[in-house]
């Protein structure tokens, strides 16, 4: 089968209220789609840190899933303004989420570290002042 | 065999779809005026039996009459049940229980204080993220909505499982022939009823037979010596095991670190929510989770007599006496399940991918199609599930009373456009008569 779009989602910038609220609509879909519960876990914790991520740390954006026979692949990008350094944000426990956003419990500097961890591939674009790309690939 | 205890009185069903929308897992579909029950959704948590105003959904048990089908009827008293006493000594309970006929009264609370051990020791030795297996119906929740986390359910099992065969083991040992052994339990819930003829991690179930709380709490009631004594009752009551019967009490016999890293959450809402955001990874630094389907834990379960805050308050009494675990041998019970739980794979729209993509985009074309008013009238709890019930073929667009005004709104239209097309034998511009023409 060849690659399709089962979400896309905009993000806006700070909305708390929203956040889970793609990666819980994607958990739902990939259910109906039939993938396994072990595979469907995976994408929906990357995919909700993508979603955490763009609403603490970026200025808005959209999450895109596609799915084809042999894999799911989650985009997220953004409007910036980018990582400054990349190295350092995948560091367990680095984060440059303001006071407020960790008092609400988020930004605890594993957001990336899950990513990476959940994921089969995974490729980032970005650089200070940029945007910011995040592509995340899940084997079926 | 049936596979659910929650049952409809079809007569007495008024078609209200209350239960449908406080139906946590989507299972029940209003047909001609009827809510039925889909099974392989139904977990048998039983809020269609609490919120149906007609009492038209019910549940049944086996009656104290079949204790006399056994020569050798044992009862498994669930903590729970010493709450409907107000505070009166379990001695005597289970005494008024075997004036009613039954050979050995056993407290499950004693399995609860075992299980406790165990479970702290299994926290101990594996790290990660567990969540209690005790509740019949959060297991069946996990396994149907969050098959993600049923790796998580404690791999042990339940009390009331583990009092059961160490009683028919124990039985055996004095010399009762298995065959005139017969395990009954007083059951506060639905749900624990439904694991006698299918049971949750193990395969086949050690109760024979169970017994509602309001039947064998009338029954109780009628023989129950009712004087309240202040003495103590000794060190064979298992006090701290029958907090088990209220929403924390398992919690509470942790070991202390474990306790500090537990959460303790009790109804079927708040339980979905809870899972909700577990799901999500969003819950940090908790070890282990105490998960009842009925609010303020066993005590809430439907069967009870006594309402669950006056339970909770004489059973809270009751624990207050217990100073320690009772001493019991601790490799008495078998608490290893045969295998491990396994997630159900429901409510995928086709099995094959490709099929299941195009159901998926038809699915949103239903969706949008449809008010979004979730107003249930058309038998399903909201909009999209009748989207996903139209798509998979149990439904129809016009199940949807505003699309079917809609459909017969453009016909009507329709019907008056051609009522006012001329035949082409008139003239054009030609008058034709209204009503009330005639007289001029």
């Amino acid at each position: 089968m060849q690659e399709q779009i089962i979400l896309r989602n905009k993000i806006a910038k700070g909305d708390f209220s929203r956040g889970g609220e793609t990666s819980s609509n994607l958990k739902e879909i990939l259910r109906k789609l039939g993938i396994k519960s072990d595979i469907n876990r995976r994408v929906t914790i990357v995919t909700y840190e993508m979603e955490m991520n763009i609403i603490i740390h970026s200025l808005g954006g959209e999450i895109t899933v596609y799915i084809s026979s042999e894999q799911i692949r989650v985009v997220a990008e953004d409007l910036g303004p980018g990582i400054d350094d990349l190295e350092r944000a995948f560091q367990p426990g680095y984060s440059t989420a303001a006071d407020y956003v960790r008092d609400m419990g988020f930004g605890a500097g594993m957001g990336l570290n899950n990513i990476r961890h959940y994921s089969d591939q995974l490729e980032v674009e970005t650089g200070k002042g940029q945007k910011t790309k995040f592509t995340a690939v899940i084997y079926l | 065999m049936r596979k659910h205890s929650v049952l409809l009185k079809e007569e007495l069903c008024e078609g209200c779809t209350n239960c449908v929308k406080n139906c946590p897992t989507k299972a029940i579909r209003v047909h001609n005026g009827k809510a039925l029950i889909r099974d392989e959704l139904c977990i048998d948590c039983a809020e269609c039996i609490r919120i149906c105003a007609y009492h038209a959904k019910y549940s049944l048990t086996a009656g104290l009459a079949d204790v006399t089908q056994y020569q050798y009827p044992i009862v498994l008293i669930p903590p729970s049940f010493y709450g409907q006493f107000k505070g009166i000594s379990p001695l005597k309970v289970k005494k008024a229980l075997l004036k009613l006929g039954f050979k050995e009264a056993l407290d499950v609370s004693l399995a609860a204080e075992a299980l406790s051990r165990k479970t702290s020791e299994f926290l101990k030795a594996n790290p990660g993220i567990y969540i209690s297996s005790s509740c019949p119906v959060v297991v069946r929740l996990i396994k149907l909505m969050y098959p993600e986390l049923t790796e998580h359910l404690l791999p042990l099992k339940a009390p009331t499982d583990a009092m059961a065969e160490k009683a028919r083991k124990d039985a055996a040992a004095k010399g009762v022939r298995p065959e005139d052994v017969g395990i009954f339990f007083i059951t506060p819930c639905p749900g624990k009823n439904t694991t006698t003829f299918d049971p949750v991690g193990i395969d086949k179930s050690p109760i024979d037979k169970t017994i509602a709380v309001s039947q064998a709490y009338q029954a109780v009631l009628a023989v129950l010596d009712k004087h309240q004594d202040t003495a103590k009752d000794g060190a064979s009551i298992p006090y701290l095991g029958i907090g088990w019967g209220q929403s924390g009490g398992e919690v509470k016999l942790l070991h202390e670190k474990i306790q500090s890293h537990s959460l303790s959450v009790s109804g079927i809402h708040r339980v979905r929510a809870l899972l909700n955001e577990l799901s999500r990874n969003n819950i940090k630094g908790v070890r282990y989770f105490e998960l009842s389907a009925c609010e303020y834990g066993c005590v809430g379960g439907i069967f009870n007599v006594v309402n669950p805050f006056q339970a909770r308050y004489d059973l809270r009494r009751l624990r207050a006496k217990g100073e320690q675990m009772v001493v019991q041998e601790h490799n008495s019970y078998d608490f290893d399940l045969p295998g491990k739980f396994e997630p159900l794979q429901i409510g995928q729209l086709d099995s094959d991918l490709e099929k299941a993509m195009e159901k998926l985009t038809q699915l949103e074309e239903e969706i949008a199609v449809l008010p979004g008013l979730d107003c249930a009238a058309c038998g399903a709890p909201d909009c999209k599930t009748l989207a996903e019930d139209i798509v998979t073929g149990l439904a129809s667009r016009s199940d949807c009373i505003f699309l079917l005004r809609k459909q017969m709104g453009d016909l009507a239209e329709k019907l008056s456009a051609l009522f006012h097309e001329l035949p082409p034998v008139m003239k054009n511009g030609k008058r034709l008569l209204r009503t009330g023409d005639q007289n001029k």
